[in-house]
């Protein structure tokens, strides 16, 4: 089969059929996308689908080709070198991606994660989504959400603060930005990562849609954090998209008395998501993956991470009380300017701290 | 005639307005009245003028004489308009011509027996009447090396009333002192951190220190150099330009504490008040009359308040408003004076009541809870506005029995204006002048470390190693050791550095 007569045949199909339809997927990995397209057309499906049916017989391929290219979006296909193949284990994969932005979709999923929540969120959720997404960003997470108000939004605003990578997986074309006060967000993201849709662009959201993106955050994801849900929140249907795809699932607790966490709080009691609270806690779920691209990842002895200059300083340490600039300077040979660097260096990391006395080893400097 | 004035100048914290001296001679009783808010030393001018005028051989009108101060309304005070009322006197009596009277601006004190006697704040008074327009000035013969600071202004010197009174009926004015080369630098031989022994961090932390303007804080025993290094800033900071340096000698002749025969300071003064100091002392004041206090006089220069959980409390906070602003507004029923005071702060403290708090604390005899407090003495709103600090350790035997010198306070002078020169360009952007002042939110944006050294300052952000507002002191200390190295943008180590000697949350005095 031909690479852009599956290209061409799953663009038709993408603007016949919703996705998420597990009877489609499976027509399409039996039969390939270009019989499916056939059939569809010779009104073989009348009986199943006649509304998809009737959108196929009146699609053009090359009004399609062109508007992709209007929305300077990129169409990728399974088996394409950008393609996710994490997203191949849900039962009804996208049948094609629409993309814009400027990062790999492929290799910017590898090692991410996503963190997603609740529109109505609390000032704590905002602060905690962002903080998270931050931190996730300076240790080389990439961070995948649904650019929606709210938690979605602080943990896009999180990562860009990183500089570290963002994808936005939507329930609109890539060129529908929706919500329309995120138009400045949208742009930010696509300069930044890249804008995901299984809809064609042009297309609007609906409540369905929303549902069925949730499962590509999901499976595009290492894990899936959800910092603030309430009871009924299209969040828990990406933890439990999660659940099933046998990624991990956290949630972030709140006060018991916030509506707003009430839905984590529900994840947590049925066992359906870990309770994590701080960086570490999510790390230890999603594995150490990316130890070689982060400076100094928490691993099992901090003291690895330390350079060798650093670790000698350390080891000229008086181990009861403090010592000084002066002292380490005629212990170590070292000037002044160097010494000092390396002291903030072994303070940022929490080896010595400083007091009035001059400079000591902390517990952990002491281990 | 019997109508006659000159004119004298007024200061208003280191502005000067020029006052109209009119002396008017009626019929009538004699008498002597002095109008135009005269303060007690102005009153008894009158005294004084008559004296000088009778025993420098001329005779005393006797009429009923009125002197007008104008503005009427604008206090004056001091004894400097002496010989503007003795002028103004003899010209409405007609002994003096009294043309060009208006063109001339006059100050000075009299003597009984007429001699001319020195005041104070004779720059920044021939500084106004120059702005005013007056292009010629008379002073007694020891201000006359101040007054020539002013460019573009004739100023004629005299011993006494006589000389004036004879230069005024056409005689040559009496031979002027020798002028000096007027940038002169202080023949004084300057304090040098060639004599400071070891304390390579504190010598670090005052070059930084020099370099972005940080405030700076020193800890440590008596007598381990604290007011050595201190005293030794002057010589690593930039020198004054000529409009700084004559705006620094203007505060320092208000104050009455400039030299007549080094007139102009260049190099950034050093003062260090006590701490037994006044609030008035220090920030400026004075019962009716404002005068500039410590801070004043550490303008462009360094203010170095030793022992400083020692001072009142009061006096620490006041601080807070000539470090936000670079000045000070002194109200006073006589009216309110603004001095500037943009200075280095260089506090020093002891670890304890004692001063004995060091090594393994043994040797100390404050309680814990004495030793603790200590140092909180200093608020924290003040400690905010001080970036540096460091700990001073007493001098090593090594060190001293090496009998090696420091480095040069030249060798620091040259890193310390090449690194200043570095960051002049990127900080005029900005509208800033010193590293120090560069805003917290550009620091996290265009005037932020490289990826590797932010990475370093947000870590100790997460684990609660550092506050937002210490990032920001560390940032900017950073950025200060940067231009020392000659880096671009402050790197990891740069980083690290700012944050080993930043002040901040650490426990001040802690476990033996």
């Amino acid at each position: 089969m031909n690479r852009e007569e599956d290209r061409q045949a799953r663009l038709e199909l993408m603007s016949a059929i919703e996705g998420g339809s597990t009877f489609w997927s499976h027509e399409i990995s039996v039969r390939g996308s270009i019989e499916v397209v056939q059939r569809l057309k010779s009104g073989d499906y009348l009986e199943h689908s006649p509304s998809a049916t009737r959108r196929i017989q009146q699609s053009d391929g090359e009004a399609l080709r062109e508007l992709i290219s209007n929305a300077k979006a990129l169409v990728i296909i399974p088996g394409d070198s950008e393609w996710p193949t994490q997203l191949n284990d849900l039962d009804a994969p996208p049948i094609a991606l629409c993309l814009r932005g400027v990062a790999d979709l492929r290799s910017l999923a590898l090692c991410s994660i996503a963190i997603v929540g609740a529109r109505a969120a609390s000032s704590y959720g905002v602060r905690l989504a962002s903080e998270m997404a931050l931190q996730l960003g300076e240790r080389g997470w990439n961070v995948i959400s649904g650019a929606a108000y709210g938690i979605d939004a602080a943990a896009h605003r999180g990562a860009l603060l990183s500089g570290a990578l963002t994808a936005a997986v939507l329930a609109s074309g890539v060129d529908q930005p929706y919500p329309s006060g995120h138009d400045r967000l949208y742009e930010t993201i696509c300069a930044n990562g890249v804008l995901v849709s299984e809809v064609l662009p042009g297309v609007a959201p609906t409540r369905g849609r929303f549902l069925v993106r949730n499962r590509v955050i999901a499976a595009l994801t290492r894990g899936t954090l959800v910092v603030e849900a309430a009871l009924r929140s299209g969040s828990l249907r990406t933890a439990a998209d999660a659940l099933t795809l046998n990624r991990s699932v956290m949630a972030m607790p709140g006060p018991v008395t916030s509506p707003t966490s009430a839905g984590c709080h529900r994840l947590i009691m049925e066992h359906k998501a870990e309770l994590v609270t701080d960086l570490s806690d999510v790390l230890l779920h999603i594995g150490p993956l990316l130890a070689e691209n982060s400076e100094r990842v928490a691993a099992t002895n901090p003291r690895d991470q330390l350079t060798e200059e650093e670790k000698a300083l350390l080891e000229i340490f008086p181990s009861r009380g403090g010592t000084s600039v002066e002292k380490l300077m005629n212990l170590s040979d070292l000037p002044a300017n160097r010494i000092l660097a390396l002291l903030g260096l072994l303070a940022t990391s929490g080896f010595i701290e400083r007091d009035g006395a001059g400079w000591l080893l902390t517990k952990q400097g002491k281990a | 005639m019997t109508l006659a004035t000159t004119r004298s100048i007024a200061l208003v914290g280191i502005e000067g307005a020029v006052v109209d001296v009119e002396a008017d001679l009626a019929d009538g009783l004699p008498a002597f009245y002095l109008l135009g808010l005269p303060d007690a030393s102005l009153g008894e001018s009158r005294d004084r003028v008559r004296a000088a005028i009778i025993n420098s051989g001329e005779s005393w009108p006797s009429r009923r004489i009125t002197v007008a101060l104008s503005p009427a309304s604008l206090p004056k005070r001091g004894s400097s308009y002496d010989i503007a009322v003795a002028v103004a006197i003899l010209a409405a009596d007609s002994k003096l011509p009294a043309k060009d009277l208006g063109e001339l601006m006059l100050m000075g004190e009299l003597s009984l027996d007429g001699r001319l006697k020195e005041v104070r704040g004779v720059l920044p008074a021939v500084l106004a009447a120059a702005r005013a327009g007056i292009r010629r000035v008379i002073v007694p013969i020891t201000n006359v090396q101040e007054a020539r600071l002013v460019p573009d202004v004739e100023v004629i010197g005299f011993r006494s009333l006589g000389e004036l009174i004879a230069w005024f009926r056409g005689l040559e004015p009496p031979d002027q002192l020798p002028i000096q080369d007027q940038l002169m630098p202080d023949v004084k031989v300057p304090l040098d951190l060639v004599d400071v022994v070891g304390q390579h961090e504190a010598r670090r932390a005052a070059e930084i220190a020099a370099v972005g303007e940080h405030h700076f804080f020193m800890v440590g025993t008596p007598g381990s150099g604290k007011t050595m290094i201190a005293e030794r800033m002057p010589s690593i900071l930039p020198e004054l330009d000529r409009d700084g340096a004559i705006e620094v000698s203007a505060i320092h002749s208000i104050a009455g504490c400039l030299s007549g025969n080094e007139p102009l300071l260049i190099a950034p003064p050093f003062i260090a008040p006590h701490h037994t100091a006044t609030r008035s002392a220090v920030i400026g004041g004075g019962s009716a009359h404002p005068r500039p206090g410590a801070v004043s006089l550490a303008h462009c220069g360094v203010l170095f308040m030793d022992e400083a959980p020692e001072f009142a409390r009061g006096i620490l906070d006041a601080l807070r408003q000539p470090l936000e602003s670079g000045f000070v507004s002194v109200a006073r029923t006589a009216g309110t004076a603004k001095y500037p005071a943009r200075f280095l702060l260089v506090l020093a403290a002891n670890p304890c009541p004692c001063g004995r708090f060091s090594g393994d604390g043994r040797a100390c005899t404050c309680s814990s809870l004495m030793v603790r407090k200590y140092l909180s003495r200093l608020s924290g709103p003040l400690l905010d506005r001080v970036d540096l600090q460091v700990y001073v350790e007493p001098v090593s035997r090594v060190d001293l029995m090496g009998n090696l010198r420091g480095e040069s306070s030249a060798a620091v002078h040259d890193r310390v204006m090449a690194a200043r020169e570095r960051s002049a360009s990127r900080l005029a952007r900005g509208g800033w002048r010193t590293n120090s002042q560069i805003s917290a939110t550009v620091l996290r944006g265009e005037f932020a470390a490289d990826a590797r050294g932010m990475s370093l300052v947000h870590r100790a952000l997460d684990e609660h190693r550092l506050t937002a507002r210490g990032l920001h002191k560390v940032l900017r200390l950073a950025w200060s050791v940067a231009d020392l190295e000659g880096h671009d943008r402050p790197t990891i180590d740069d980083v690290a550095q700012g944050y080993a000697l930043r002040t901040g949350a650490q426990r001040l005095v802690g476990a033996a």
